[in-house]
């Protein structure tokens, strides 16, 4: 009996053996990015021993709940991130692990998004995409209408104009439509003067604030802009105005460069395209950003995450997924030569380039959007401005008020 | 640790020594049957060896406490933690001690952090009065609604079986598929607007949902038609606990129908109906999941506890912090209304 059960325990103790890594991946993809990680990863798994278990959740997953897995140890290893600077205290350093060099030279422009404020130069993620806001246009309704599109370099106002005609003449219930939060906003307010930041301190609202904010609430009430987007949200709820593009209520929609996919797949009964972002007297405002792969300090397998990630960021593997999932690439060689979007529709590919460009016109004219992608709480920033906006545009308070009660919650959301 | 209890391995293990632990206390049980049993479930048998008779009853009792201690305590001390201390975390050891400075913060003109003008107590307050006008609306018409209908469903009609279960039907939908359904009809391209445009009575789809002067409207009719039945089901219960004897009684007297109900229905129904209001008016003022679901255009008192948690997404410095104070004031004052319940209804026992 005795031997019986010394065997069965022998048996059973063996198995506890320690295997290859296995890594939990959290991903959540706007299209294909998940999948198109996956398998890019099958050649690391191969090559390691390692195993990536991929968990596909929703966006609002990543954004509400990763945040506080961490904070209760119950976290990932690794995880695709939108919240880049917000989460920068519980990112593992992957400086041991990789060639600091190569990680430098090619993403150096979007290394210090992951960094804490001061005097940080580890290195935290790869950054999958670089997206770009930017307006996206119902080329249709303008041909329908007889209205001539603005040409690069035109400003918001000619926008504003020439939509307006679009909308007169078809019967439109709206011309344009943003997305409810900051992160759309800034592109225009940019354009309009504004600073956002006085050597990293947040200052919001400025005369270029001020300016926009006017024009913007003017945009609702004379009809311009519908009342389903900003208006209809309470609060800092975020709304999606790509139902307002993809069923004709608006001929023009400011978003960015990863609804490409999804507008290329979803739309077919009319013609659309991508335009270069609109100027102003404070140059040509657009938002960059994207989302980034980390690893947690809480990780188990540091060195195969880090492994992982630095397979991902090699050349080879960020040109394909770059050009599996339409996306405009961080890899600062790859933007130099050309990703080669082979197969993609000449839409996607069009409109790549004119997001890229606008990247690069947003660098030269109004870097401050660089820094407020990387600015650790422009989170909470993202959701107070459409919470004020909203109101003054419904008349529950007046612009005057709405701006001070932003200034006043920005200083108090960002207090230490 | 906790890949460990995703190895199917290590659960093998752990029924191996289970097992051969109970075979170890099982050895003078005689019997195979009985022996097998004696060995799955040797836990059992040992506690009631150790604890006698008397005792059992708590073991048996002890999971439950434990989880409901859990589940329900442990958030409740958490919350107590979490509103005196600030910090961004939800873990406690990065809060730091910080008193009444959330209540100050909620509270408060000034913001105690900044200096300027706080920006937090508008809101709260902004919460409170909205959900007050909605709790207002709302229980008043859901108890005289769910009044009626128990009235009327508690009479020889015919399928009343089928109608008591169509109204009862909305309470057992979930509150998400409750918003889902109505927003399919309250969209702009919804049915609602579509019908009426058809009918011409406007020219444009209104925004039911969002529209200032609609939004409350929508927000206490489809709150009300999804919680209705179970309110009526608990008068219908209550009427029916009513004595025969006085209806037959007061028809004999040759009484009116109208004077039955206030003078008998009315009177003997006022505990339930107490009991019914006190609990849907604390129901109302948490109302959320509906709200939140259809994407209203007012914040309510939850909504507002919700978003200042940063449990959609957007985490602030004080944000834990301020939810959690204003969620004790909102306890507070149900703990008061429920106060106020036991006061009535002991009042009546004694009528």
């Amino acid at each position: 009996m005795k031997k019986i059960f010394a065997i069965f325990l022998l048996i059973t103790s063996t198995s506890f053996a320690v295997k290859s890594a296995e890594l939990k991946f959290v991903c959540y993809q706007d299209i294909n990015e998940c999948d198109t990680i996956a398998e890019i990863a099958k050649s690391w798994e191969s090559s390691t021993g390692h195993t990536l278990n991929i968990e596909t959740v929703g966006y609002e997953v990543v954004r509400e709940q990763l945040e506080n897995q961490l904070e209760s140890g119950a976290a990932p290893d690794l995880a695709r991130v939108t919240n880049l600077g917000g989460l920068n205290k519980f990112y593992l350093d992957l400086k041991p692990y990789v060639d600091s060099s190569y990680w430098e030279t090619n993403y150096g422009a979007t290394l210090p998004w992951y960094r804490k404020p001061s005097g940080d130069d580890g290195i935290y993620g790869w950054q999958t995409q670089l997206t770009v806001t930017g307006p996206y246009v119902n080329v249709t309704m303008f041909e329908d209408a007889g209205v001539d599109m603005p040409e690069e370099g035109a400003t918001w106002d000619d926008w504003a104009d020439a939509l307006r005609e679009v909308k007169s003449e078809l019967g439109l219930t709206a011309g344009l439509a943003l997305d409810r939060t900051a992160h759309r906003w800034a592109g225009p307010a940019f354009s309009y003067g504004a600073k956002f930041h006085e050597n990293g301190v947040p200052i919001l609202v400025d005369e270029g604030f001020r300016k926009f904010s006017e024009v913007f609430v003017g945009w609702h009430e004379e009809g311009l802009m519908p009342a389903e987007g900003w208006p209809a949200g309470a609060g800092t709820s975020y709304r999606n105005a790509a139902p307002l593009f993809l069923d004709g209520t608006v001929a023009m929609h400011m978003s960015g460069s990863w609804m490409l996919g999804n507008y290329d797949t979803n739309i077919t009964d009319f013609e659309w395209k991508v335009v270069p972002i609109p100027c102003g007297p404070g140059g040509c405002g657009a938002m960059p950003g994207g989302s980034g792969i980390v690893a947690f300090n809480s990780t188990a397998n540091p060195e195969a995450a880090a492994s992982f990630i630095n397979f991902m960021a090699q050349t080879e593997n960020a040109e394909k997924f770059a050009a599996s999932t339409s996306n405009i690439t961080a890899h600062q060689g790859l933007q130099k030569s050309g990703i080669d979007y082979a197969g993609v529709s000449p839409n996607v590919a069009q409109g790549l380039a004119i997001f890229a460009a606008n990247a690069g016109k947003a660098a030269d004219t109004t870097p401050q959007a660089y820094w407020f992608q990387g600015y650790n709480k422009n989170f909470a920033i993202y959701g107070i401005v459409p919470d004020y906006i909203t109101k003054a545009i419904t008349g529950e308070m007046s612009l005057d008020e709405a701006l001070a009660a932003i200034d006043a919650d920005v200083a108090a959301k960002i207090a230490e | 640790m906790t890949e460990n209890f995703l190895n199917l391995n290590y659960w093998y293990f752990i029924t191996f020594i289970y097992l051969f632990i109970g075979f170890l206390l099982s050895r003078g049980v005689i019997g195979s049957v009985t022996r097998v049993m004696s060995i799955i479930g040797w836990p059992i048998e040992l506690a009631q060896r150790l604890s006698g008779t008397k005792s059992l009853p708590y073991l048996f009792l002890f999971p439950n406490i434990l989880i409901f201690g859990l589940f329900t305590f442990l958030p409740l001390f958490m919350n107590f933690g979490f509103s005196v201390t600030d910090g961004e975390s939800i873990n406690f050891s990065s809060r730091d001690f910080s008193g009444s400075d959330n209540l100050a913060r909620i509270v408060l003109e000034k913001q105690i952090d900044t200096g300027i003008e706080n920006m937090e107590d508008d809101k709260f307050k902004a919460a409170i009065a909205d959900t007050f006008v909605f709790v207002l609306f709302q229980v008043p018409i859901m108890i005289v609604i769910a009044l009626i209908t128990a009235i009327v469903l508690n009479r020889e009609i015919i399928g009343r079986a089928f109608w008591r279960a169509v109204y009862f039907y909305p309470v057992m939908l979930s509150p998400v598929v409750v918003a889902f359904l109505w927003t399919l009809i309250l969209k702009r391209q919804g049915l609602l607007s579509q019908i009426l445009m058809g009918w011409n009575w406007i020219d444009e789809p209104i925004q039911w949902l969002t529209d200032p002067s609609w939004t409350m409207f929508w927000s206490v009719l489809i709150y009300t038609w999804a919680n209705l039945g179970f309110y009526m089901l608990i008068l219908l219960a209550g009427l029916q606990s009513i004595p025969r004897d006085l209806y037959e009684a007061a028809e004999m007297d040759g009484t009116s129908d109208q004077r039955v109900f206030w003078r008998i229905t009315l009177p003997l129904l006022m505990p339930i109906l107490l009991v019914v209001t006190v609990l849907s008016l604390i129901k109302a003022f948490q109302a959320f999941e509906e709200l939140f679901a259809l994407q209203v255009g007012w914040i309510s008192l939850v909504s507002y506890i919700f978003e200042t948690a940063g449990l959609r997404g957007q985490k602030t410095t004080f944000g834990l912090g301020i939810a959690a104070m204003a969620s004790l004031l909102v306890a507070s004052l149900l703990i008061l209304l429920s106060l106020l319940q036991f006061y009535l209804t002991r009042r009546q026992v004694k009528l």
